[in-house]
């Protein structure tokens, strides 16, 4: 194996000959996950140094390896010459998007509220719905940008409840006793990082139980994932949330629509929930390009079931390769796995035994950081070459560890 | 409410959206810039002329777009995410000569307003502003609770120095925003250095942001910008944006220069602290476009001062007083309420104009396109005008 130790950690200077080789597919988990790694912003930020011709297989945050699809690249350069419109004066307009999505879901265009990626939805949601004295519900583990805005920014109070043993499913029936007088219940479906779902049935009578238990509690429900799964049970929260007042979904173009650089997403609910978070929405917040990106992605729904089942043969072949090394994973109905490495290594040694040999894999995810690794998807090529350092650094880690008393 | 734009927003994405249902596809008005591209590549001929939201006509330029285009050529494969942030915040650090610790990269402006009132004002620490000036500072203050304290411009529709200064006393932030939105006026160098500096002794726990984001139009002999002293103050913060002179109104890039303490309080609020806020596109080509030596800025200065000389004497011919405009949009007054001229413009495809309170009865603020269309422009400002005037006869 021709790539060496260093790279990763030492190698994080930023290639400048690379400054094109970047995409929209690359979003915010990325930083997230720098960040963890305690490297904050700035030129700390870059990828391993590997000797020439080995490219770093990049499968720890959650992207669309394949990036936007030919007719949102396509869209972006047609626009070019409005580079200088507001969204508000560009065509498409931003409000254009917001009609189109409202069109596709049955809804009205006040039912719509576009955001810069979903982190402003799931920002805007703390700050409307949560105060000092109305607190977060999350599931843990899951995504954790609200909690850490909540938490660390508006200094507001998260209660959390673990996820169901074994599948790692989200507990909706724990998350239940700690709702009362709380702002806000956030729910990742599918959840990142378990990669699981909960089915229709069972989000439609939690959010009825909420309800009735904590009527003033808002309810927000994040499908960045959704377009990934492949389970006939789940389905999307967003008819409920049309007619629920206080029950939002929030989408993404940062997943299946391969634009996590591009920034757009939205939150969709009744009128007056909208009419709430439409008040914190920033000003002209979506960038021309990818307004029209986004507009010429939702008129190509077919681009998107392909991408969904190219990553779920990806992910068949992922979760076998390692469910025949012993390894068994979630079901994951996402575009990352989540597996149980617990009996040979934690997370970290994982990381950073296949990043000493190109291949990239996700952050700790507590309380579950010792035994399960996430693992994003890329190509089925990258996975190829993937799961064979897999197999190489859980072999080598058993030897290590075997020879430690030496 | 007079300093707040909400309505607005919500009036023209509405009006825009049924006016653009029956655009048409076409040849776009600067194909000359396109001429390297496939012939493919079209802007969108909607048979308007979009004076109304103080953008620059002309656009960021091929260098600048050929940037953006490299990366979507490379995105076709999978590619890398790159630390564009990083070379962002590095080029405006370069180009201003300060350090990264004293850039803040943002979501246009708006993030970097928000903040700045989210941080420095409270229940009883104000928002000090001008009326009218740009309303976000005010609108987001209201949004959170805090109260605005507005002053009133003096009769040359410039920041009353000396008003502002008795407003500015134990504010959480007085929003400066100069040249001012919409009134184009500008207050000198030295009258803003002598204004910032008294206020600093006679409110230490005031902090005042400047708003540089029509600076690059500025002709006024007295100016300067005030970054220099913004990394020295900690109670001194300058906006920029990449939405006007440099043509990328549609890319959502801004920032803020100021001291590294200062910089600190406002990140948490900002996303761009990352790739959160900020889209990939807009983060190269305002790496390229600051990158680009001083004559572009000086270029669209100089063309847009042909422009607005152009403009401001059609006015002055007819009997109707400008300001002293120093921006890339003119605030006139026509003797009649915007909201008639407006519509009557509107109905021949002009876009312009919005209200702008306590001042739509008689002025429009009009932004510059090129020459051509605002020569095309005046035309219809005549007709509009005269008509006014026969029906007042």
């Amino acid at each position: 194996m021709s790539v060496s130790r260093r790279g990763f950690l030492q190698g994080l200077g930023v290639d400048r000959s690379h400054a094109a080789d970047f995409m929209a597919a690359r979003g915010h988990e990325e930083f997230v996950a720098l960040m963890q790694q305690g490297r904050q912003g700035g030129r700390g930020m870059g990828r391993p140094n590997l000797p020439p011709g080995v490219e770093a297989i990049r499968i720890s945050s959650n992207e669309n390896p394949l990036g936007p699809g030919k007719a949102a690249i396509d869209a972006i350069l047609g626009k070019f010459p409005e580079a200088n419109r507001y969204p508000f004066n560009s065509t498409p307009l931003d409000a254009d998007l917001e009609i189109l999505i409202a069109k596709l879901n049955s809804a009205k265009r006040e039912n719509v509220v576009l955001g810069v990626g979903s982190q402003e939805i799931l920002k805007n949601s703390a700050r409307v719905f949560m105060s000092s004295s109305k607190h977060l519900v999350i599931p843990s583990p899951t995504y954790g940008d609200p909690a850490g805005f909540a938490q660390n920014t508006l200094k507001y109070t998260v209660k959390t409840a673990p996820v169901t043993e074994k599948t790692l499913k989200t507990d909706l029936s724990a998350l239940l006793p700690l709702v009362n007088g709380a702002g806000l219940v956030y729910i990742c479906n599918p959840n990142n990082p378990t990669g699981t779902v909960n089915s229709a049935a069972e989000i439609k009578d939690f959010i009825a139980a909420v309800k009735k238990q904590s009527p003033t509690t808002a309810i927000l429900i994040d499908e960045a994932y959704c377009d990934y799964a492949t389970d006939p049970g789940f389905s999307t929260a967003i008819p409920i949330a049309l007619s629920t007042p206080g029950v939002v979904v929030a989408r993404t173009f940062s997943k299946a629509y391969g634009m996590a650089g591009v920034r757009i997403g939205y939150a969709i609910a009744d009128t007056a929930t909208m009419q709430k978070m439409a008040k914190w929405r920033m000003p002209y917040n979506v960038n021309t390009f990818g307004v029209a990106a986004a507009v010429a992605s939702l008129k190509d729904p077919a681009h998107i079931k392909e991408e969904s089942a190219r990553n779920k043969a990806v992910r068949d072949f992922t979760i076998k390769a390692l469910a025949d090394m012993g390894y068994e994973s979630t079901d994951s109905q996402t575009n990352f796995i989540f597996t149980n490495i617990g009996k040979t290594m934690t997370a970290a040694a994982f990381r950073d035994g296949c990043a000493q040999k190109g291949v990239m894999v996700g952050r700790d995810f507590p309380p579950l950081e010792k035994t399960w690794a996430r693992i994003s998807l890329g190509t089925m090529e990258e996975m190829q070459k993937a799961t064979e350092v897999f197999r190489s650094v859980l072999k080598s880690s058993a030897t290590t560890t075997s020879g430690k008393g030496r | 409410m007079a300093l707040t734009r909400r309505n607005f927003v919500q009036t023209v994405g509405i009006g825009a959206g049924a006016a653009l249902s029956s655009s048409i596809w076409g040849r776009g008005r600067e194909n000359s810039v396109w001429s390297a591209f496939e012939p493919s590549l079209q802007a969108v001929d909607r048979g308007v002329i979009c004076i109304a939201s103080n953008e620059n006509p002309v656009g960021p330029g091929k260098k600048v777009l050929d940037t953006v285009r490299s990366i979507l050529e490379g995105g076709t494969k999978p590619g890398r995410y790159s630390n564009q942030t990083g070379e962002l915040a590095e080029a405006i650090a370069a180009h201003f000569k300060v350090k990264t610790e004293n850039v803040l990269l943002s979501e246009g402006s708006t993030e970097i307003l928000r903040a700045a009132t989210q941080v420095f004002t409270a229940k009883t620490k104000p928002l000090v502003g001008t009326i009218p000036t740009y309303e976000e500072c005010a609108g987001y203050a209201e949004l959170i609770g805090n109260p605005v304290r507005g002053v009133k411009l003096n009769s040359e529709f410039k920041i009353d120095l000396d008003a502002y200064l008795a407003a500015s006393k134990g504010a959480g932030l007085v929003f400066y925003c100069n040249p001012n939105n919409p009134t184009a006026t500008y207050v000198g160098a030295k009258a803003t250095r002598d204004y910032l500096q008294k206020v600093n002794s006679s409110s230490p726990e005031t902090t005042i942001l400047v708003d540089e984001a029509y600076f690059d139009y500025v002709t006024d002999p007295d100016h300067e910008t005030h970054v220099p002293l913004a990394i020295e103050n900690p109670r001194v913060i300058v906006a920029r944006t990449f939405s006007k002179a440099y043509g990328m109104a549609g890319l959502r890039q801004g920032y803020a220069i100021a001291h590294k303490d200062t910089i600190q309080k406002m990140r948490a609020f900002v996303g761009s602290s990352g790739t959160g806020s900020l889209n990939v596109f807009g983060m190269a080509a305002a790496t390229a476009a600051i990158q680009q030596d001083a004559s572009f800025t000086t270029n669209e200065r100089n063309r847009n001062k042909a422009v607005r000389d152009f403009t401001v004497k059609w006015f002055n011919d007819r009997g109707m007083k400008p300001t002293d405009c120093q921006a890339n949009f003119m605030f006139v007054n026509i003797g009649t309420p915007a909201k008639a001229f407006r519509e009557a413009c509107r109905a021949k495809n002009v876009w312009v104009a919005r209200d702008f309170p306590p001042f739509e009865k008689t002025m429009a603020r009009i932004s510059l396109g090129t020459m051509e269309e605002m020569q095309k422009a005046v035309q219809v400002f005549g007709e509009v005008l005269a008509k006014k005037s026969t029906a007042a006869a």
